[in-house]
């Protein structure tokens, strides 16, 4: 493999020396008409060739041409094309004109084809590169959070190369992974990820995340983004689409005089943005008392709670032990540490630097990047370091064949990524007795190896910092070789063949002393991915007459896929200190052999257009998947759009309506399903029991006739221009249809299984879209750009199977909160959604009076009621652009959820603790509660009114298991990204061999105008997949960064 | 011509595309083991081992924190516990589902047994089968005993994904039906077949030896029989007692059937009870044996006291007494609670002929606690509420033996699950007797004692000391046999417990608590829990059902009582 792309490069240089005969200098400027100031960047070719050149900083160009040349083309994005005669003459001076955007705009579509935005029948957006480098995010993908209508995004909280789940139009599948597609100059990259990132589990113990592919891509080699939403944009794309496409394009080199270098760097520091509001008034004990002695101390590092006395000042017994090795503990002033938690943060610091090397003339370019990226986060001892390598070669080998090859390598190593949840870092570190001093847990490891702690239970964060720990390194190697051959000027078509290999190590070490693995134990596992393309496409294109254009692709793919892995978990080391194979008295080892799964497809799409103002797509697509059963391995679905352009018949001169369309499409995708889902077989257990031989059948029953999920769309979309760009508009509507979902089903286990694998139920996806936006001001020093974009979607859960109301994806450890689908039911008056909330109320008597038991506690019910629905009812954002002075630029995106709940089991587990500012109430004089007590039988019950008095501490523990009390809203407005960046007049460097400078000062996720939830970032999760949304336990903050950039062009 | 060759290039290309030839290839997975690759007896010993030493989340759960504590065997609740012993008299959905998800789990592994093994299954063997059967009527015991009405007689058909509950009786009826079945099939068959077909070792409860699985099965009847007559609506216990003493086959002295703990195997795969003691720092998973428990062994003479307990750590404690404006109650109730605990180990040192006269010492507003240290057994009360348990100290009260809390992986023994033993056998035989049926109460009790003694490792000089020693538990009754049965079942809490609500004995335990400054009433008014209540996803995934059988037997509650204690 490598060879090839060393050929390729050699082949590039040749071809730079290359010398022609025959020819003459032609010079000259180029200025846009608007402004009268010189264009840089402007191409200039001889018509029907890819000879050329573009003009520089001041507008000029010089370019040989041959004698013969008779005209040249000058072009520029957003202006109008223009021929201009050369004949006789040596220098030129031409004048480019805007260009109405609605006309000209071109998009990347599916199966990366340009074409016209104006042709399509369905709803697409594109984000400049400019978008989403000028204030760069770890994970790329972060950037389009306010930017693309339609979109929500919820972001990993658990630091530096964190995942980030994407939903496009809502979710479309139970248990599949509802995110898009990523293409990267039209090869899929794998957007997979390990740990608990992506996997099913439910558990809120601790959930680590590892990254997904999409966050290995470096943020400055990206040109465009294209956001194809729903399967009607994306249908050609196959399986994978039907929760939309992400398209990336890549930069390449650009034919240009000499080379061109370019350095960005971007530096920033973090600090967490929002964190719990603590009380400060009482400290460590319960009941309002003070460790009086050491069994008071014991009992009270047996509960850990700050349900002490008053925080008096007075010298009270403390839970460190004497240094002076007296076995007793020490006492310490009884008093306030308001920032024990605060201060456990370091300041989070990223570098991000990437130098740019292209070059290249009319018979090919290169461009060469390298990015370094070190980042360290706000948890002690985490940091992230990346080094990206981007080469990419385009030559033109002869008038009709172009090869493009471009290679990426990126290595990645993670050190100390937070664990979350209830057995996470934060789980130790928020619920910390207020009088506690964070300086105490420094010195964190007892003789015995567990963890110097306040807490029974060994809780010390800065022993989990270092003893507790997860580190990873990730290698990855994707690129591609395409050929693109142009028969004919109506017949042209391409070869591709992509690859994308990642491979990650993942080191989890729990030390010797931990809590719950005393005697130590590790993970070592190494996970190797891959998936190749080999594609091939077929384009014609023909003007048959001038009312009627035509064109047509017929392609094909073969994808496979593949996963192995190998793994050693050792536990009980034999040296307390020695984390390694052999030091653990057991170990288990697993290998998992390659797993395989391959899809081939054909497909074909028509386009016709009629006299420019109507456009009809058609396209259809066969997939072979291996993954399903022989009968039913083969599937079709086509797809169908339509775009017409009224404006044509309203204001065909275009005085003031630039562009106006409607559009409207259908379209069908069919997916499959993971590798060995058909097959029927026993696990063997490696340890069996006594030594014996032991075999057991899974939980789910499979079955051998799965189908493929099928998901159907129908959208309609309205579009305009007006006033020359200074108005714009579109909205979007769409109803989306998933039926035969694959899925396990669960059941009762009375059945002998836990769950039935079948192609069930009904999911919709129902919504709509609105971006406005247009220039307000635009004057020759001062330029405003507004849009605005807001979008809708809801989702429901039509039917399951006969008798089953529910989809649980994820049950709280205490059991007072699931989250599921629930199916609609008109009759209960269940609206029935993806991600609804349902949780333990208070128990009242049939007239509402709150039940207590005999001690004076609020009881919960034993049945959960509705409390909300994870996801949110509106998203939207608010992008400004100011330029002004001549060189500034200020751009800031607000960007906002309304609707939309939560459950905050971090805010229930810190009131149960005593250590949140609410848990204030009721501490001096306790509470009655004003409800009744059953003094009869459960079978007959007598209700009296309660008389008993509870403690705070009481209280706030009822409080705790009961739902209500922690379910949140997730509506909020923050301010997103603010950039003020500067670009330094030409003027200056006229003398030096810099071009061009730009400085600037960014910031992202500044603050919040607007939360309803106290705590927390509601938009944070701890997981990525499908299952522990809609619950927050023990979250690391999410994070405000800012700092600087600078841009510089040799 | 060119353009020609190329698209017929393509058309070439389009036919690979189509290509299937290896998709049936690539998607078999090698992991997975057919059943042309294995043997009915592979499937058993899981099953077998998952009833009774599940893994380490239900062992803790639903055995310590529910039963072996319902039962009070085993207490928590001392000052650096992580839980008041309230924990699981008041509801909470985490513990109590854990234990519903663990049995309502359990269930597929026995019937996957029981279909690879029935009639047209791929390794048909009707006297595989009947150990199934067997092993069904252990746990549908297990599970209806807890709860109450379960679904039954609709289990292990996957095309009914809603089943049907089952009143207690109706599954009383079933499971001895089963039995009845079982032991027919296996009549005088000395195993289950030669080679692979003979479970042998793979059979960890009898090593494939049929003739003691009948026995079990004839024994195990006698306890359903015995649990259900009385209950409102019998009308069946009396006949199956009958036949069971016909029968006449019992597990003997001896024979007991008992699952060997695996010293070495991960709690992750099965646990015991060293796992949840040791593989946590400091006191917070910890836990003491009850009071009512050591007391009668100390009041009896009991020779297996040293095997279930050792003595207290002992040492010197101050209280003081807490200051009236930050703890109104502690200060109130601060000389009740620490001469209740002076009380409760004075009487433990009484009973040992100990010295009594310094254990503790009033001042102005503190008390002095002076145990002497490793002396005394002393068993800590059951139910002690949060507010008393700074003061109950982990050194006041004795611990499980060291065998019964034995870390794995050490080489040492482990106290085996006790599955069905000859002591048990024996009780139910007398507790027959004493009900009419044939049968010396007094020879059967006296063998049962001798038969418990045996299983602890008692040897007989000491059995018959015990006999001599003029102890009341010596004198068969009722009572004593309920008491003995509950004694004998320590480390089973389960059973111990279900016999507490089936007799009222002990009644220390059965009638409850009533003091709520010392005790804690939990959700049910210090009534003593008569069942657990039924898990989330019960109401999740079949709730229509669910409410059906609610509504027959009363509300979904802790203090609800099942059909066999009514």
């Amino acid at each position: 493999m490598k060879k090839h792309y060393f050929v390729t490069f050699m082949l590039i240089l040749a071809m730079f020396s290359n010398v022609f005969g025959q020819q003459r200098t032609i010079t000259g400027t180029v200025t846009a008409q608007d402004d009268g100031l010189p264009l840089p960047g402007a191409n200039v070719i001889i018509p029907g060739t890819q000879v050329g050149t573009v003009t520089d900083i001041d507008g000029t160009f010089s370019l040989d041409v041959p004698e013969a040349t008779a005209q040249l083309e000058f072009s520029f994005i957003g202006m109008n094309t223009l021929l201009v005669s050369i004949v006789g003459m040596n220098s030129v001076s031409v004048i480019l004109e805007t260009a109405s955007m609605a006309m000209t705009e071109v998009v990347v579509t599916a199966l990366g084809i340009s074409r016209e935005k104006k042709s399509l029948g369905y709803a697409i957006t594109e984000v400049s590169g400019d978008e989403v480098n000028t204030v760069k995010e770890q994970n790329v993908v972060n950037s389009l959070a306010g930017k693309v209508s339609g979109v929500v995004l919820t972001q990993s909280s658990s630091g530096p190369g964190s995942g980030t789940r994407v939903i496009i139009r809502g979710n479309n599948s139970l248990t599949g992974n509802n995110q898009p597609l990523y293409v990267i100059d039209g090869v899929p990259m794998d957007n997979s990820g390990f740990g608990s990132v992506n996997g099913g589990g439910t558990g809120e113990y601790s959930r680590a995340d590892y990254g997904t592919g999409i966050s290995d891509l470096n943020p400055d080699d990206i040109e465009s983004i294209s956001v194809l939403k729903g399967p009607n944009a994306a249908a050609l794309y196959g399986a994978r689409a039907a929760n939309g496409v992400i398209l990336i394009t890549t930069k390449k080199g650009k034919a240009r005089e000499g080379i061109g270098v370019s350095w960005t760097s971007q530096a920033t520091i973090e600090n967490p943005l929002l964190l719990p509001k603590y009380q400060n008034q009482y400290g460590m004990g319960s009941l309002g008392n003070y460790p009086n002695d050491y069994a008071d101390l014991e009992t009270f590092k047996g509960n850990s709670g700050s349900w002490g006395g008053k925080l008096d000042g007075s010298n009270q017994m403390y839970w460190v032990e004497d240094p002076m090795g007296s076995g007793n503990p020490v006492t310490r002033p009884y008093s306030a540490q308001a920032d024990n938690v605060k201060d456990f943060f370091q300041q989070g610091s990223s570098f991000i630097n990437t130098i740019a090397i292209e070059g290249g003339n009319d018979l090919g370019n290169l461009r060469f990047s390298y990015t370094n990226n070190n980042t360290n986060g706000i948890v002690p001892n985490s940091y992230l370091k990346r080094n990206n390598f981007n080469i990419r070669g385009i030559v033109h080998a002869s008038k009709k064949l172009t090869l493009d090859t471009k290679v990426t390598y990126f290595i990645q190593e993670a050190n100390n990524r937070a664990v979350q949840g209830t057995e996470g870092i934060m789980s130790t570190l928020y619920r910390i007795p207020r009088n506690s001093a964070i300086n105490d847990y420094k010195n964190f490891q007892n003789p015995d190896y567990s963890a110097v702690s306040h807490s029974a239970l060994g809780s010390n964060p800065y022993w989990t910092t270092d003893h507790d720990v997860n580190n990873d390194t990730r290698n990855r190697l994707l690129g591609y070789v395409k050929a693109n051959y142009e028969v004919t000027d109506w017949l042209s078509f391409f070869l591709r063949a992509g690859t994308d290999h990642t491979t990650q190590n993942i080191e989890t070490i729990n030390q010797y002393g931990h809590w719950y693995y005393g005697t130590g134990r590790f993970n070592f596992a190494t996970y190797k991915t891959s998936e190749t393309n080999l594609d091939f496409l077929l384009m014609f294109k023909k003007q048959f007459s001038e009312d009627f254009s035509f064109s047509a692709n017929l392609g094909g793919n073969m994808m496979s896929q593949t996963f192995t892995s190998n793994a050693v978990r050792g536990e009980d080391f034999k040296i307390p200190t020695k984390p390694t194979t052999n030091s653990a008295r057991e170990l288990y080892p697993a290998y998992t052999p390659l797993r395989e799964k391959r899809i081939n497809s054909l497909y074909g799409q028509v386009s016709l257009g009629f006299r420019n103002f109507i456009y009809l797509d058609l396209s259809g697509r066969n997939d072979w998947s291996s993954t399903l059963p022989k009968d039913n391995w083969s599937y079709f679905y086509p797809s169908a759009s339509l775009s017409v352009l009224l404006n044509n018949f309203i204001d065909a001169e275009g005085n003031w309506l630039d562009y106006l369309k409607v559009r409207g499409s259908y379209a069908k995708v069919g997916s499959d399903t993971g590798p060995y889902q058909l097959d029927i077989g026993y696990n063997l257990q490696q340890n069996g029991y006594l030594g014996l031989t032991t075999l057991s059948r899974p939980g789910t029953k499979m079955n051998p006739d799965l189908k493929p999920e099928q998901t159907a769309s129908l959208e309609f979309g309205l579009e305009w221009r007006m006033l020359n760009d200074r108005f714009y508009g579109d909205f979007s509507l769409y109803s989306i249809k998933s039926t035969d979902l694959i899925m396990d089903v669960p059941v009762p286990s009375s059945t002998g299984y836990s769950r039935f694998r079948s192609n069930v139920g009904e999911i919709t996806n129902k919504g709509f879209e609105v971006l406005v936006g247009g220039t307000p001001v635009r004057t020759a020093n001062f330029t405003w750009d507004v849009s605005l974009n807001f979008s809708h979607n809801k989702n429901t859960l039509v039917e399951l199977i006969e008798g089953l109301e529910s989809y649980v994806f994820t049950t709280t450890n205490s059991g007072i909160v699931v989250v599921q689908a629930t199916v609609e039911n008109d009759s209960l008056g269940v609206a029935g959604g993806f991600g609804d909330i349902y949780g333990k109320t208070f128990k009242k008597t049939d007239d509402g009076r709150m039940i207590v038991d005999a001690n004076g506690r609020p009881l919960a019910t034993s049945e959960k009621v509705y409390m909300g629905n994870y996801q949110p009812d509106f998203v939207a954002g608010l992008s400004n652009t100011f330029m002004f002075l001549n060189g500034f630029t200020l751009n800031f995106l607000i960007d906002a959820r309304f609707g939309g709940q939560l459950y905050s089991g971090t805010d229930a587990s810190l009131d149960g603790s005593g250590v949140s500012e609410r848990t204030l109430e009721y501490r001096e004089d306790g509470i009655v509660v004003d409800g009744v007590v059953n003094t009869g039988t459960a079978e007959a019950p007598v209700y009296e009114q309660n008389t008993t008095q509870i403690t705070g501490q009481e209280y706030w523990g009822a409080m705790s298991g009961i739902a209500d009390n922690h379910i949140y809203d997730q509506t909020n407005i923050r301010l997103r990204e603010l950039s003020l960046t500067y670009r330094f007049p030409s003027s200056m460097f006229d003398n030096i061999f810099i071009q061009n400078l730009t400085l600037g000062l960014v910031g992202r996720n500044l603050f919040f105008l607007y939360k309803d939830i106290d705590n927390f970032d509601p938009e944070s999760s701890f997981s990525t997949s499908n299952f522990s949304q809609g619950v927050l336990w023990y979250n690391l903050p999410s994070t405000r960064s800012f700092g600087f950039t600078l841009n510089v062009n040799f | 011509m060119k353009t020609i060759k190329i698209i017929l290039g393509f058309v070439f290309v389009l036919g690979l595309a189509s290509c299937t030839k290896d998709f049936e290839e690539i998607n078999t997975n090698p992991n997975v083991v057919t059943s042309d690759e294995a043997s009915g007896r592979y499937f058993l010993t899981n099953p077998e081992v998952g009833l009774y030493g599940p893994t380490r989340y239900p062992y803790w759960r639903a055995q310590l924190i529910h039963s072996d504590r319902f039962a009070g065997h085993f207490t928590f609740g001392s000052h650096g516990s992580w839980w008041s012993d309230e924990l699981g008299y008041t509801y909470s959905s985490s513990y109590t589902d854990a234990a519903w998800g663990w049995l309502a789990g359990y269930f597929g592994g026995l019937d996957n047994f029981m279909t690879l093994t029935g009639p047209e299954g791929e390794f048909e063997n009707p006297l595989m089968y009947a150990t199934g059967q067997i092993i069904k009527g252990l746990y549908f015991q297990m599970y209806t005993d807890i709860f109450g009405e379960i679904p039954y007689s609709q289990v292990g058909d996957p095309a009914i994904t809603l089943p049907e509950f089952d009143t207690q009786k109706d599954i009383y009826k079933g499971i001895i039906a089963e039995l009845n079945s079982a032991m027919t099939t296996i009549g005088d068959n000395p195993t289950t077949g030669d080679g692979v077909d003979d479970m042998g070792e793979n059979d960890l409860y009898f090593k494939g030896d049929l003739q003691k699985w009948k026995k079990m099965a004839n024994t195990l009847k006698l306890r359903i029989a015995i649990r259900a007559k009385g209950a409102s609506g019998d009308d069946f216990a009396d006949q199956a007692i009958t036949e069971a003493l016909t029968l006449g086959m019992f597990i003997e002295a001896g024979e007991d059937c008992t699952l060997p703990k695996d010293v070495e195997i991960s709690q992750w795969t099965s646990a015991a009870y060293g796992d949840v003691w040791w593989n946590f720092g400091g006191y917070g998973s910890k836990w003491k044996v009850g009071q009512v428990m050591i007391n009668y062994m100390l009041r009896n003479n009991d020779p297996r006291l040293s095997k279930y307990a050792v003595p207290s750590v002992g040492g010197e404690f101050t209280f003081k007494r807490p200051d009236q404006e930050s703890n109104e109650d502690g200060y109130t109730h601060f000389e009740k609670r620490t001469r209740f605990l002076a009380h409760t180990i004075n009487e433990a040192i009484d009973l040992q002929g100990g010295d009594t006269t310094n254990t503790f010492q009033y001042y102005v507003d503190s008390v002095t606690f002076n145990v002497p240290p490793d002396t005394y057994y002393i068993g800590q009360p059951t139910r002690l509420n949060g507010k008393i348990k700074s003061m109950v100290r982990f050194e006041f009260f004795s611990s499980p033996s060291d065998y019964v809390i034995q870390r794995k992986n050490e080489g040492q023994p482990i106290a085996p699950e006790l599955i069905m033993t000859a002591g048990e056998a024996y009780f139910l035989r007398a507790q027959a007797a004493l009900d009419g049926f044939e049968g010396d109460a007094q020879l059967l009790y006296n063998e049962g004692i001798r038969s418990a003694m045996k299983l602890w490792g008692v040897g007989d000089a000491d059995i018959d000391a015990f006999f001599a020693s003029g102890s009341p538990l010596t004198v068969v009754s009722a009572e004593n046999v309920a008491i003995q049965r509950w004694m004998n079942d320590y480390t089973d809490g389960f059973e111990a417990w279900a016999v507490v609500r089936k007799t009222g004995y002990p009644t220390e335990l059965s009638q409850g608590v009533n003091d709520i400054n010392i005790f804690g009433y939990g959700d049910i008014n210090g009534d003593y829990p008569t069942r657990m209540k039924y898990g989330n996803a019960a109401y999740n995934q079949n709730g229509a059902n669910l409410g059906d059988a609610i509504a027959r037997q009363g509300p979904d509650e802790m203090n609800t009582k099942l059909w066999f204690a009514k």
